[in-house]
């Protein structure tokens, strides 16, 4: 027979033919045909990539020519744009949506870590090695300086505190269940947030959740992640014998201070993590009705000794239909347990100073202190004290829920309402117990009590008109509707104060809201040219009535090229051309009545002023901005979509430029104008503009062998264009504070710069190209070394970044890696530039000697050179993030698939330090990321 | 209709404002306690450094919480500067106040500055508070009202204090007043002449309203507190405007001197021990800062002046604290002050040498020049403060006290401002009476010249913030005067004589265009 393209009735070369249940099969040669020999009531499956298989039962006859539709659906996938939806082909705005085949893999606790890698322009940062640790997210580097830099996230329609949803957790977003997550859809450009206003300017993550499906069998499926995780690399701190060969070093070391123990404090603080994430899932379709309820645990330990993070969540879903699926229904919900056992990370920076020649215990068991030498009222404590002894455990109930309605009006079918009520509802609770410091016998031990309620409240609703009119061959979109959405944050606090006795502090209640009216209207005319405008008007509670609206629009077009006329015999098998401009602001500032002059009263009686024999308690005025508005930020988008090779090869490259302005910054007032040093306010602009590839290549498709390859690209560049009103270049504010004495800090804000930019002293080297201690490039030639010979230098944001998914997939076994890089990036070294020298050994204060880090031996450095360009370095890194490979064991009524992942592999670097990922570029007593690997077992009936 | 109803509800519902106990406007003023609290802000803008004591809710923002303190700032103006002290931490820049390098950038001048309007600022805002349009709104009357008028003129000296300092240290400033708005405005900046006069008639003008000397409660200005700021404005006046004001000198510091104030018999070290507000020290203070270890805590203040200068061989326990910070030493030119120096007969000099060195070849290790031990937390009898953790102290700071009016009517007097030098003689061997316990010490007529003025005022009131402000006058700090690493050269040398004035710093000049930078920076 023949197979051909029902189009155009051109043959189809490769066709994959196949005798169903059976390995009997053939392939079309380079004119459509091919052979096989069939008996009756044989069902043969055609499938080709890009076209629809097709299955035709043989009924006799020499021939069996068939025909073969292209498969649009991969275009024609729905893809939610906030307050509705469009298909991919007809999405005019930044918008890349991301399932769950391109996830990353391993034992994930928290949804943010599903796509670090996966998607141009979007850095996901994880703040470390932490149980249940969040991550940064970025999405085009952040539009702002103080205010929030993280896109919003929306849950189902619920858009989520920006803040984080709750208090005492180290990720807010470990609320939700990864696995428990369908898609995510992120919106990286204006004219596709703007829909979202006020809260758009850094992107906005749509995430939807797992529903089950009508018409579906009950499905009972359990996944089970067993993992193990430890540490690839320690600080460089000196050995015991290092340590002890500091005498000939230098004549003040003291040996008489020394032990004779050789402890190496950090293998004694770390451990082998063990974890184990449990999902059980039943979901069930009928006709009308359908609903999936997952129970999920979590217990993951950290790297750190007692770090422990524990889950129990339920999350459900249930959605119902009517009146002839005119009228549905849908039911979120989701209750979590959360509880930290947060280990005191305090430990990590103790094992680092403390002396390896000292052992871990007395002969008698207790735990040496430096207080047994002497004077060390000043010195760290024993490492193993504060994991063993301190305690902090925080418990967090947290509920969230959305019920959706959504109407198709019987009498204009065109005409959709949909209404949305959600709520995320967290109450947490929390201990702390730390045990009086053994270096000082008159302290106390600390205990600390806190717990507080989050709520984030939403109603929403809208209408959207959808129709096709045929006398000007447009498609018209019109939506909209209205939202109101308040956030309450209750805190309490008990905790020991003056003379060991507790104090409760003043219940803070902190509570704001926004208003909004949003519309949106989109045209498609022939098929060929996408229009689409959006308009959001915002009221914040955080801004005076007369600054309080802001306007937020956003316009798009698309040209479907592809649909041209002339397109017709192209290579390109899809090609589109997407254009966008839109406006967002920003009101997540932090203090909630900013434009208010409130007066605080003083958090305990320990401030008082004494006047004759009574202590008065201060009442103090607060800095207030009565003009306070809107930050706004201004975006354009110019964008490519193209298929190649009957669309095996998809992507799209994404150009955007980006103007911030009346920057919400936390920055100093000019002296006397207010009642701080610093203030909240409208000032300076930012620009930043960047360009994204992804590539997407299916490099086999068929039955036994698939493989996908992903690939994605970003470069970027931020930068301050104005900080204060005089216009001064050599204003600048410091930035990122660092250890190493008090207050100094290694970044400065600068017009022109990078905000991730640092500022250094540039190191002279003498001809053995050794550092000379105290010697740096007198850059203003006045022949001192001053603070005025500092320089900007370098910055912590990566130029570029990259990202690379491999799917493999041959019969029933799966491989498949994730590769992530980022170059361009530099890290300051601050456990090198602090501990790095003699004077953290010598000038202790008191009767002990800390250790230092291994970069004194080649530096040999007297005193903290804080400032030198030395520390830092060069951090580009490609990690292997992850690795999996799975195989489904066939069996007849189960589906059982067993897996073993591996992730964060190794990280090729040229940084010496710890791990070069690090999301502000200031590494100083980092918690390791740990390098795991987890046994999946998954289980369907 | 109820779709409008609906939204209109919502639309009221972003006029929200705090539920907890903050209080926005007059509703903050509807206790009556709430002036006095607000009164009670403004002194304590001196010792500690936020809400939330020791440190927690901070009142600024710029620098480490417990460096921003204002106490803390102006100590390290006033003796970081000068030969009376030098500091071993790597903090920021904080070497360069020694070693004179500082640039527009330093941030603890910045942060003395952010302090010093900030002090400015909550004055101001007490002020716009309590104008008797204010008062009358929220029916304020009775004796409330005569308390109100009498915090009002304390408030007003205590802004007199602050701009002082600010005309100090930094000449020419941004001047605001109770007039000026709160927001985000660029203030004017005023020359250092007119925010002299500005302090001068404020002070002059807020006499009749101050409570009679030694009339107050304990830690609240009173008359002679503001007779004593007059004194030093006017001593320094050449300096701050080059019109000598040498009379006014004398006639101010005769009103602090005949208003009941005397140098008590007890020995000098009394004066700065834990119960100083009660071992009979107090009878010579004019106006003091009291700390508290319970009630009163912060890291800067005398928690600061307590630890910082503890380190090497000294025992933390005698000083009633739980540690030292291995900070402040002393240079060997301020020891050479006392005739037989550490051993030196003179009670007022407080060294620990032992482990310690005189002379300072590297400014780190604590044990490098002589440590002094003048600040103590313990009482006469030796038991400790109040704190049992030993973090914070008792003793209260006498910012201004009776000697220092003796000395400053000695000076006047040798400068042409009237008095009787013999007068001044008595009083000065007063102060060496309590120093040496006899009249060993007692100087005649013919020793009392500028140059024993300018060493006794260091003998007598070193560490007590003067320093720095007294140099300058007797034209010692920058191009002449020389000390162990001044200059960031360890025999020290002499710098620049703009250093007389700090730079505005540049953060400031960056935001405010009406700002010009002082000559030299």
């Amino acid at each position: 027979g023949t197979v051909t393209d029902e189009a155009n009735g051109l043959p189809l070369p490769g066709v994959n033919v196949l005798v169903k249940g059976t390995t009997t099969g053939a392939s079309t040669d380079f004119d459509g045909n091919y052979s096989l020999s069939l008996n009756n009531g044989d069902v043969v499956v055609f499938s080709y990539l890009g076209y629809k298989s097709k299955e035709v039962i043989y009924s006799g006859g020499s021939r069996l020519d068939v025909t073969l539709n292209e498969d649009a659906a991969q275009l024609d996938e729905v893809v939610l744009i906030g307050y509705g939806a469009t298909t991919k082909q007809d999405a005019t705005g930044a918008v890349e949506k991301i399932n769950d085949e391109r996830f990353n893999k391993g034992a994930i606790v928290s949804p943010e870590t599903l796509l670090a890698g996966k998607s141009a322009g979007v850095r996901v940062t994880s703040g470390g090695g932490a149980a249940g640790e969040g991550s940064e997210i970025r999405i085009r580097g952040g539009a702002s300086l103080s205010a929030n830099n993280s896109p919003l996230i929306v849950i189902d329609g619920l858009p989520l505190d920006q803040r984080g949803g709750a208090q005492g957790t180290r990720n807010s977003l470990s609320a939700i269940n990864p696995d428990d997550i369908e898609d995510f859809v992120v919106l990286k450009d204006a004219s596709a947030t703007a829909i979202y206003g006020s809260r758009a300017s850094n992107g906005v993550i749509l995430i939807t959740t797992k529903k089950g499906s009508a018409n579906a069998p009950l499905t009972v499926e359990y996944d089970l992640k067993a993992s193990a995780a430890s540490n690839i690399n320690e600080l460089d701190v000196l050995t015991a014998d290092q340590y002890r060969g500091l005498s000939s070093i230098s004549s003040e070391f003291n040996p008489a201070l020394l032990g004779d123990a050789n402890t190496n404090w950090q293998d004694q603080i770390y451990q082998t993590a063990i974890g184990a994430i449990h999902n059980l899932t039943v979901s069930k379709g009928y006709e009308n009705f359908n609903f999936r309820v997952n129970y999920n645990h979590v217990s993951q330990q950290g790297t750190l000794l007692r770090d422990l993070y524990e889950r129990n969540a339920l999350n459900a879903s249930f959605v119902q239909r009517l009146f002839d699926n005119d009228l549905k229904l849908t039911l979120t919900t989701r209750g979590i347990l959360d509880e930290f056992f947060f280990t005191d990370q305090g430990a990590i920076g103790a094992a680092a100073q403390f002396d390896p020649t000292q052992p871990v215990r007395n002969p008698d068991g207790s735990l040496f202190q430096y207080s047994q030498i002497g004077n060390a009222n000043l010195a760290p404590v024993n490492p193993l004290t504060l994991l063993l002894e301190n305690q902090n455990r925080s418990n967090i109930k947290r509920f969230i829920s959305n019920f959706n309605i959504d109407y198709r009006f019987r009498f204009l079918p065109d005409l959709k309402f949909n209404l949305n009520a959600g709520i995320d509802y967290a109450e947490n609770d929390g201990a702390q117990f730390n045990v009086a410091n053994p270096n000082n016998p008159g302290a106390f031990a600390f205990q600390n009590f806190y717990s507080g309620l989050n709520r984030n409240t939403l109603l929403d609703f809208y209408f959207n008109y959808k129709t096709n009119v045929e006398s000007i061959n447009t498609i018209v979109d019109l939506t909209a509707g209205h939202s109101y959405q308040e956030f309450y944050i209750r805190s309490d606090r008990t905790a020991t104060g003056a003379g060991g006795v507790l104090n409760t502090f003043p219940t803070v209640i902190n509570r704001n809201a926004l208003e909004s009216y949003f519309a949106r209207a989109s045209f498609d005319i022939s098929d060929r040219y996408l229009i689409s405008a959006t308009f959001r008007r915002d009221g914040s509670s955080r801004f005076s009535p007369a600054g309080r609206w802001g306007n937020f629009p956003g316009v798009s077009v698309g040209w479907k090229i592809m649909n041209e006329p002339f397109m017709a015999n192209s290579f390109f098998s899809n090609l589109k051309l997407r254009g966008g401009w839109g406006v967002t602001g920003q009101q997540e500032i932090g203090p909630n009545y900013g434009y208010l002059g409130v007066y605080t009263p003083a958090l305990n009686d320990q401030v008082s002023a004494q006047f004759g024999n009574q202590f008065v308690d201060p009442l103090r005025p607060e800095a207030f901005d009565e003009n306070l508005t809107w930050e706004s930020t201004t975006q354009y988008n110019v964008g490519l979509d193209f298929g190649l090779f009957n669309n095996r090869l998809t992507g799209s490259i994404d150009g955007y430029y980006r103007e911030t302005e009346d920057l919400l910054a936390t920055i100093p007032v000019a002296a006397g104008s207010n009642l701080s040093d610093f203030l909240t306010t409208n000032v300076g602009a930012t620009t930043s503009k960047g360009l994204e590839l992804s590539l997407n290549g299916v490099l086999a498709k068929s039955e036994n062998l698939n493989w996908d390859v992903n690939f994605n690209f970003t470069l970027q560049e931020n930068e301050i264009t104005k900080l204060n009103l005089s216009g001064d270049p050599n204003f600048f504010i410091p930035q990122g504070g660092i250890a190493g004495g008090v207050g100094n800090t290694i970044q400065l804000w600068r017009p022109g710069l990078d905000p991730l930019t640092f500022f250094v002293w540039r190191q002279v080297y003498n001809n053995q190209n050794n550092p000379i201690e105290g010697a740096y490039v007198d850059t203003n030639a006045d022949n001192q070394i001053t603070e005025a010979d500092r320089q900007a230098y370098k910055k912590a944001t990566p130029d570029a970044f990259i990202g690379l998914t491999n799917n493999f997939q041959y019969k029933n076994f799966d491989l498949s890696f994730t590769f992530r890089g980022s170059f361009g990036n530099y890290v300051y070294n601050n456990v090198a530039s602090d501990r790095g020298n003699l004077a953290v050994v010598l000038d202790a204060p008191g009767d002990f000697q800390p250790n230092a880090h291994q970069s004194v031996l080649a530096t040999n450095f007297r005193s903290q050179n804080l400032f030198s360009d030395y520390y830092l370095q060069r951090a580009d890194f490609l990690r292997l993030d992850n690795a999996t490979i799975g195989y489904n064991i066939p069996m007849e009524k189960v589906n059982l698939r067993v897996s073993l992942t591996g992730t964060n592999l190794f990280v090729i670097t040229e940084y010496d330090g710890l791990d070069p990922e690090i999301a502000n570029g200031i590494d100083n007593n980092f918690y390791p990321r740990a390098r795991t690997f987890v046994l999946g077992l998954n289980f369907k009936f | 209709f109820s779709v409008l109803a609906f939204f209109q509800s919502c639309e009221s519902n972003l006029d929200l404002q705090p539920e907890d106990n903050r209080l926005v406007g007059d509703a903050a003023f509807e206790n009556p306690e709430s002036y006095r609290q607000f009164l009670a802000k403004i002194y304590v803008g001196i010792s500690v450094s936020g809400q939330e004591g020791p440190a927690g809710a901070p009142d600024l923002v710029g620098l480490d919480e417990g460096f921003s303190n204002y106490m803390r700032l102006y100590w390290k103006m006033q003796e970081l500067t000068t030969d009376e002290a030098l500091i071993g931490w790597n903090d920021g820049t904080i070497q360069d106040l020694h070693a004179q390098t500082w640039t527009s950038g330093n941030e603890f001048i910045r942060t003395m500055y952010s302090r010093i309007f900030y002090q400015v600022a909550l004055t101001n805002e007490f002020l716009r508070q309590t104008t008797p349009e204010k008062l009358d709104g929220r029916g304020v009357d009775g004796n409330l009202r005569a308390e109100v008028e009498t915090y009002r003129a304390e408030v007003r000296f205590m802004r007199a204090l602050t701009y002082w300092h600010a005309l100090d240290l930094y000449g020419n400033v941004p001047f605001v007043t109770e007039n000026d708005p709160i927001g985000a405005f660029l203030p004017q900046q005023i020359s250092r002449e007119d925010l002299f006069t500005y302090v001068e008639s404020e002070l002059l003008d807020i006499l009749d309203d101050m409570v009679a000397p030694r009339q107050n409660e304990y830690g609240r200005a009173d008359r002679a507190a503001a007779w004593m700021l007059l004194a030093k404005l006017y001593l320094n006046a050449e300096v701050y405007t080059g019109t000598p004001r040498y009379s006014e000198v004398i006639t101010y510091t005769n009103n602090v001197i005949g208003a009941g104030y005397v140098i008590p018999n007890i020995p000098y070290f009394h004066s700065f021990l834990a119960d100083n507000d009660s071992n009979g020290a107090q009878n010579e203070v004019v106006f003091t800062i009291p700390f508290d270890g319970l009630r009163t805590q912060g890291f800067g203040g005398m928690t600061f002046l307590l630890h910082a200068p503890v380190g090497g061989s000294m025992n933390p326990a005698a000083f009633g604290i739980n540690g030292g910070w291995f900070g402040i030493r002393t240079t060997p030119t301020f020891v050479e002050m006392f005739p037989g120096e550490e051993n030196s007969a003179d009670g007022r000099a407080l060294f620990y040498t032992q482990g310690q060195s005189k002379d300072i070849n590297q400014v780190g290790p604590f044990n490098q020049g002589f440590a002094i031990t003048k600040y103590r937390n313990v009482d006469v009898n030796g038991v400790a403060g109040s704190d049992p953790t030993g973090d914070f102290p008792d003793t209260d700071f006498p910012m201004f006290r009776l000697a220092d009016a003796y000395l400053m009517y000695a000076e006047a007097a040798l400068r042409g401002g009237g008095g009787n030098v013999g007068t001044a003689v008595g009083y000065i061997n007063q102060l060496r009476e309590r120093a040496y316990g006899d009249t060993s010490g007692n100087i005649t007529s013919g020793n009392l010249t500028l140059d024993f003025i300018i060493d006794e005022r260091a003998r007598e009131l070193y560490w007590e913030m003067h320093r720095r402000t007294d140099l300058i006058r007797f034209g010692q700090f920058s191009d002449q005067g020389i000390w162990q690493w001044k200059g960031n050269v360890p025999q020290g040398t002499t710098t620049e004589s703009f250093r007389d004035l700090m730079p505005l710093p540049a953060t400031d000049l960056g935001i405010n265009t009406n700002l010009t930078q002082n000559t030299g920076y």
